[in-house]
């Protein structure tokens, strides 16, 4: 097993996701802190040059929620 | 801004009439103070006592001092004084001394206040009937028989499992599941609940499908139950495919006892089939499908202020008046009305806004207080010059994250001018020091590092506007909710991500532009399409608010199908009630009505629709700011049972002339028998059509009393007769009305070849065929909307397989179209009854209203724009856009390339995505923006 922690790049929608994970941290709800989010209006505004651009970037797993 | 809600309050009295009523409210304390509490949590996390999390349907602890969820109205802790030490025994107080703004007080004492007003909506809501007192089901006793709630609790990402279903005695995952109906509901033995729940078959449904979604296939879900009512919209489809893809078994019967069974928490389960054989089956947990019920203190405080309630309990209500109360000024919504689900409540609460702005509408807008305007300086063209501001709320970010290291970190950034902590970035002071920044330093992009934009963005983005600053020129980003409380135990990570967070922003706010907001007039003219029972409902609210209406109306004349109805489930005579509504339409000087007109042509948008009416040959248009339509629907003409071979095959409708032209006939008949479900629930029309049990029920009942010797029948497959329509169910049944069940795959058979009238069934009791003969068969037909597909196309607005119009959202919208300014109200939304129908009329009235008032309305600055240069034309946009904001040009140098109408954008950035050309942008969340965050997001150490 690898050691390594992946580097995981979010885009949550405003509406459902990023609330969630507002509702998680109301909750005291604990996960690894190697994640980033990027806030989207809708899922909608995803577009694949996003996933491109953060895999180039150097992020292990790109997780597009809403 | 105009809302003040008032907390932990208890109505005392209700004193005064319609338009000046003074309320006695008793405010309990919260002994936290509301203006100061951050809903950190240290409260929480200090208190010693844990207690029942009442929240969780006791499945967890919860402390003293408390928020009852995450997502309560107003975020603010409180302190439960039956538990608290302090309160108790006068020690302890740990929450006082832990507390970063000092919010605590536990001198608060009950304060009694008095509020004027004009009118009042109830809305208090209802309790869960507790199944306690049923020792045969063992829920008090036996750990695995929990109710639906706890259920739901246990299936629920925020619940104490976070939705992992586990049992409760060994939390073990169960492999089979049982829910009971009817617990508490259609029950005069062993509760006074005679009612139907209403909501009880859906949720059961529901939670069975989504615990072998949590589980997996190999959970086995039975449901228990005696009718199966899914008359909701899309209902009936979800209960096919819970049967036939999620493999949810559906078993008609009763169950007595529960048995546990010993050495193990298992539970054993004995009952009878339709067949008749006594089985025996074990599961693993027993959720009771609780019904809804009017708590005690309400109906006491109910008989204070002088509100009949209805034989269930629900405040008494009339078809044509469906949200006002007896004591008139008093208005309803909710399951105090009656047990109903959340699209219905919805409806009932916007209902009663209107009812109660109609009350009031002389006076509206005279208590309503405005924000105040500061003239913007232009920043445009400027050198960006960016402030960041750290928060540390307390010890709340600042306990887990190094402010200061984030604060010497933020300015070193490029364009960052400032860089400063606040102990709390949301307190007044840090807000006006805020406004001195900006105009002292000449900042003009600010970067808020603290808790989360979905609550605060809002006042930080006002401190901008105060400071004359362009709000858009703004960027919180999340160190609170998305980095120190879920990263407690790791600072040092939770700084780095700290300062990826405040890089990745402060690169976004460089790049951001001042957003101008359109403002739009708004046309004070309503339109009405349909002038049925839901249209005229519709017109006369928007008349009794003040608003000019037209009402357009194909046929010739108003009144819609309720012209061919007799009488409601209340008693009350329709045709009576239905000339004096054409009346006051009619009469009402702000009501034109256009009979023999439909609409050839619909340009514009919210708030400026110009519409052509055609008539006889005439057009004439009218600008309009709203539109609702209320298009109905007609009867299926049945095919089926021998309908228009045999005048004794009539349908429903027939049946009402009859009864309205006082047949003779009807009281010599020796033998009548109603079919159920004659075009609904079948394959085609995977509908429940709602109202027809209650119909051929009623009809029933006026056949029997007519003629207490007749023989009655109806054919059913599974009695609909929801809420206190039950109360019919069970006078038909004591008037001797014979109910006999079918099945799809088994139907009736109408016979006339020898002359008489005859109805062969198999009867689901004695499992043996029948021959009925009767001198009457009433068919139940379906319910079909008036697909209208000029219509739909005019307003962009779309219907579903059935042909009923598709609402905004199925639970919160249900009276709205996603096209911004149209509405939609009665049977084209779907099957219901008159009071529904009026309900949902004024509903659509309340929506559209929030509009009118207005008289202007402001795009978001956040839309997509369209760069004609790049635009190829290819109208990808057009057609992805659901709420249809993009157009063609139709003139000037950029004819032909698309456009976006900032007024109808909502800025969800799917065209954006779609465009193939890239000539879209979107404002505030523009595709350089989104890749700068990406390519800043980690670089910081």
């Amino acid at each position: 097993m690898s050691t390594k922690e992946p580097k995981i790049i979010s885009f949550l929608c405003n509406w459902c996701s990023y609330g969630a994970a507002d509702l998680a941290g109301v909750s005291r709800m604990e996960y690894p802190s190697n994640i980033r989010v990027i806030r989207i209006p809708c899922t909608g505004r995803m577009s694949v040059k996003f996933v491109l651009a953060a895999l180039r970037q150097g992020a292990d797993a790109v997780w597009v929620s809403g | 801004m105009n809302i003040e809600i008032i907390t932990l309050a208890e109505v005392q009295d209700i004193k005064g009439e319609a338009g000046n009523f003074s309320v006695d409210v008793l405010k309990h304390p919260r002994y936290i103070d509301e203006d100061k509490c951050i809903a950190c949590g240290v409260c929480a996390e200090k208190c010693p006592k844990k207690i029942i999390d009442t929240y969780n349907a006791g499945l967890s602890k919860r402390k003293s001092a408390y928020v009852e969820y995450p997502q309560a109205v107003p975020l603010k802790y409180v302190i439960d004084p039956e538990t608290c030490i302090y309160l108790q025994k006068g020690k302890c107080g740990a929450c006082k001394k832990k507390c970063p703004v000092d919010a605590v007080n536990f001198d608060q004492k009950p304060e009694n206040k008095t509020i004027n007003v004009g009118s009042v909506i109830l809305a208090p809501g209802f309790e869960t009937f507790s199944p306690e007192a049923f020792e045969n089901y063992q829920y008090a006793k036996h750990p695995n028989v929990i109710t639906s709630l706890e259920f739901e609790r246990i299936l629920s990402a925020s619940g104490p499992t976070q939705g992992h279903v586990s049992r409760p005695s060994d939390h073990k995952d169960p492999k089979k599941i049982a829910w009971f109906q009817c617990v508490g509901s259609r029950d005069m033995n062993r509760c006074d609940n005679a009612y139907c729940s209403s909501v009880c078959c859906m949720y059961a449904i529901k939670e069975a499908v989504i615990a072998k979604e949590h589980v997996g296939d190999e959970l086995d879900c039975a449901i228990f139950f005696m009718d199966m009512r899914t008359h909701g919209k899309e209902f009936e489809r979800f209960y096919d495919s819970a049967k036939t893809k999620s493999g949810v078994r559906f078993i008609r019967s009763r169950v007595h006892t529960i048995t546990p069974v010993t050495g193990s928490d298992d539970l054993e389960l004995r009952f009878v089939t339709e067949d008749g054989d006594l089985k025996t089956e074990i599961f693993d947990m027993v959720v009771l499908s609780v019904g809804m019920q009017t708590p005690k203190a309400l109906v006491d405080l109910s008989k204070k202020l002088d509100i009949d309630l209805t034989p269930g309990n629900f405040a008494d209500t009339q078809t044509f008046s469906p949200v006002a109360t007896s004591r008139p000024g008093i208005f309803v919504s909710g399951a105090f009305q009656g047990p109903k689900d959340i699209p219905q409540a919805v409806v009932d609460s916007s209902a009663a806004s209107a009812a109660a702005a109609e009350l009031l509408a002389d006076v509206r807008n005279t208590c309503t207080k405005e924000k105040k305007i500061v003239p913007e300086v232009s920043v445009l063209g400027d050198r960006p010059k960016i402030g960041v501001i750290i928060c540390q709320c307390g010890t709340n970010i600042a306990g887990v994250v190094d402010v200061p290291k984030v604060v010497e970190y933020a300015s070193t950034l490029p364009y960052v001018e400032l860089a400063t902590d606040k102990l709390f970035a949301c307190s007044q002071d840090a807000q006006d020091n805020m406004v001195e920044l900006i105009k002292e330093k000449g900042l003009n992009r600010i970067v808020m590092a603290a808790c989360t934009p979905k609550t605060h963005e809002p006042l930080f983005q006002d401190t901008l506007t105060a400071a004359g600053l362009n709000k858009y020129l703004f960027e919180m980003t999340n160190i609170r909710n998305q980095n120190s409380w879920v990263h407690k135990n790791n600072p040092e990570m939770a700084t780095e991500k700290a300062k990826d967070l405040v890089r990745m922003a402060v690169s976004k706010v460089a790049m951001q532009e001042p957003l101008a907001e359109v403002e739009l007039p708004v046309n004070q003219t309503a339109m009405v399409v349909g002038g049925g029972i839901s249209g005229m409902a519709a017109a006369k609210s928007f008349a009794e608010q003040g608003y000019e209406t037209h009402l357009v109306e194909k046929g010739s004349r108003l009144g819609g199908q309720a012209v061919n109805l007799y009488m409601t489930a209340k008693g009350e005579y329709i045709q009576e009630k239905l000339a004096e509504m054409i009346a006051s339409v009619e009469s009402d000087d702000r009501i034109h009505v256009h009979l023999d007109t439909q609409l050839s042509n619909v340009d514009g948008f919210v708030g400026n629709f110009e519409s052509t009416f055609s008539s006889n040959g005439n057009e004439t248009k009218l600008e309009h700011g709203v539109a609702v339509l209320a298009t109905g629907a007609t009867p299926y003409h049945p095919t089926e049972y021998g309908y228009g071979t045999d005048d004794r095959i009539i349908t429903s409708l027939d049946l009402d002339k009859k009864l309205m032209d006082d047949d003779p006939s009807l009281k010599t008949l020796n033998g009548a028998a109603f079919i159920q479900c004659v075009g609904s629930r079948e394959p085609e029309r995977m509908y429940c059509s709602r109202i027809c049990c209650t119909h051929s029920i009623e009809n029933s009942i006026q056949l029997k009393e007519k003629n207490p010797d007749m023989n009655v029948y109806i054919l059913y497959r599974d009695i609909r007769a929801y809420g206190e329509k039950e109360l019919l169910y069970k006078k038909a049944r004591q008037l001797g009305v014979i109910f006999i069940r079918y099945s799809i795959d088994n139907k009736p058979v109408v016979n006339t070849d020898s002359g008489k009238l005859t109805v062969n069934v198999l009867d689901h009791i004695l499992n043996m065929p029948l021959e009925l003969e009767v001198d009457m068969v009433s068919l139940a037909t379906a319910i079909i909307p008036n697909k209208d597909e000029k219509l739909s196309n005019f307003f962009k607005v779309a219907t579903n397989t059935d042909g009923f119009f598709i609402e905004k959202h199925a639970k919160l919208g249900p009276s709205e179209f996603s096209t911004d300014g149209v509405y939609l109200c009665g049977l084209a939304h779907y099957p219901k009854p008159i009071d529904e129908s009026i309900a949902q009329a004024k509903a659509a009235v309340a929506r559209a209203v929030t509009l009118l008032a207005r008289k202007t309305i402001f795009s978001s600055g956040t839309v997509a724009q369209v760069d004609p240069v790049l635009c190829a034309a290819c109208g990808v946009c057009m057609s992805i856009c659901p709420y249809s904001a993009p157009k063609f040009t139709e003139e000037g140098r950029f004819a032909g390339k698309a456009e976006i109408n900032p007024a109808l954008c909502k800025g969800c950035g799917l065209c954006v995505a779609s465009c193939r050309s890239g000539a879209i942008h979107l404002k505030g969340f523009d595709t350089d923006q989104i890749l700068t965050q990406i390519f800043e997001m980690d670089e910081a150490v």
